[in-house]
């Protein structure tokens, strides 16, 4: 009431007047000097205050300072079924897995491109057995045809009729030396991988003496993907010898006593087919070959020399 | 003695010298850092006000207090000095 009335009812001079009788006094300078100090404080305070809550209402805050960083930015994910960011390791399998359309098997989609070369016969590889085969199956009734309307003289059809003689015979050749190779221990890969595409995919489907005769030479674990047999090499690198030795446990014990016969222990089946001599056919295929090796070797090197007969 | 600190206050006001020193504290006060302690301890309120609507007269009772803590003595004693000294030399004109 009375600090009202002094603020607002007095002058200037008496303001100054009234001012300087206080400041006579040391003590109310500095209690005076307190007082303004907090009001100052107060109104500083305030101002930054204002500024704050201003900035805080209208967002000005976040826009400024950027946005509030997460609470865990990278955290490192322990677990065994995701890899350290925290994404899931598992394979998408399920999804990428497509049927094949000529012997509807499941095939992986990376996959899918070289299986369907191989399945439709399209591989340089596949392709050449295929057109051989075709050409042994419909190469004969045509050169009969060709021996039997033998009217005219043309050379060309002479030459002709020839070389598709040659060739017949050639695959001839091919064939019945399949089997016998199949016997002595000296085919090739390829040719074994070919004898067990062309023939049955499982052994169920195979004789007993098939399946010896597989096991010899090549590796022979069931892949559990494709059901298939794998051709390659005793020494396969894909499989181990304890799943080779399973398989042949398993294939060849309905006819163990034969096997046992044959001197075809599982042992000795996954060693080298060289270091199996007690087997009598393959010791009389051993001889035969001996005998064969040097002719074919001989031919081997005629055709080299002169190619040009052959054409 | 209030009616003397409003007296001195009132004739610091006019004389226009209280928004000097009030220039000088803030600077002061920023120069030093106070108000960036300042702005962290409101953000802290703010932000353990989980609505994210605080009210100002709030923020002014939470924050005063702590604020008045935080101001170093330097800064105090600088300007208590000052306006001490320009208190006691307005007497002589």
């Amino acid at each position: 009431m009375k600090m009202n009335t002094i603020s607002s009812e007095l002058s200037m001079n008496d303001l100054n007047s009234k001012f300087f009788e206080i400041m006579q006094n040391e003590d109310n300078a500095v209690e005076a000097t307190n007082f303004i100090y907090d009001q100052l404080f107060d109104d500083v305070t305030l101002g930054i205050l204002f500024e704050f809550h201003h900035g805080v209402k209208t967002g000005l805050t976040d826009l400024i300072e950027g946005e509030k960083e997460e609470e865990e930015p990278y955290k490192i994910v322990n677990t065994s079924e995701c890899d350290v960011f925290g994404f899931s390791m598992m394979k998408k399998t399920p999804d990428s897995n497509c049927s094949c359309p000529n012997c509807e098997r499941p095939v992986s989609a990376t996959r899918f491109a070289p299986h369907l070369e191989k399945c439709m016969g399209m591989g340089r590889n596949s392709s050449r057995i295929a057109s051989r085969r075709i050409a042994s199956n419909s190469r004969e009734p045509t050169s009969y045809a060709g021996l039997l309307s033998d009217d005219d003289d043309d050379a060309d059809w002479a030459g002709g009729s020839m070389q598709n003689e040659r060739r017949k015979r050639r695959i001839k050749n091919n064939n019945n030396r399949k089997p016998n190779k199949m016997h002595n221990g000296n085919s090739r890969n390829g040719h074994l991988n070919n004898d067990a595409n062309d023939g049955s995919t499982t052994y169920e489907t195979m004789t007993a003496n098939e399946k010896k005769n597989l096991l010899l030479h090549s590796c022979g674990v069931v892949s559990e993907h494709t059901k298939k047999f794998c051709t390659r090499s005793t020494r396969c690198p894909q499989h181990t010898e304890e799943q080779r030795r399973a398989v042949r446990i398993s294939v060849l014990e309905p006819s163990t006593p034969e096997s046992q016969m044959m001197g075809l222990t599982p042992d000795e089946a996954s060693s080298p087919p060289d270091s199996s001599p007690s087997s009598s056919c393959s010791s009389s295929s051993r001889k035969r070959d001996r005998h064969r090796a040097p002719p074919k070797m001989k031919n081997k090197r005629e055709r080299n020399i002169s190619p040009s007969q052959r054409e | 003695m209030t009616v003397n600190n409003t007296i001195a206050h009132q004739r610091l006001i006019l004389s226009g010298d209280r928004e000097r020193f009030k220039e000088l504290l803030r600077r002061r006060l920023i120069e030093c850092g106070w108000r960036d302690q300042v702005r962290m301890l409101c953000r802290d309120i703010v932000k353990e006000n989980e609505s994210g609507n605080i009210t100002f007269d709030s923020l002014v009772t939470k924050v005063t207090p702590r604020a008045r803590a935080l101001v170093p003595d330097s800064v105090k004693k600088e300007l208590l000095q000052k306006i001490k000294t320009h208190l006691l030399t307005q007497k002589d004109q």
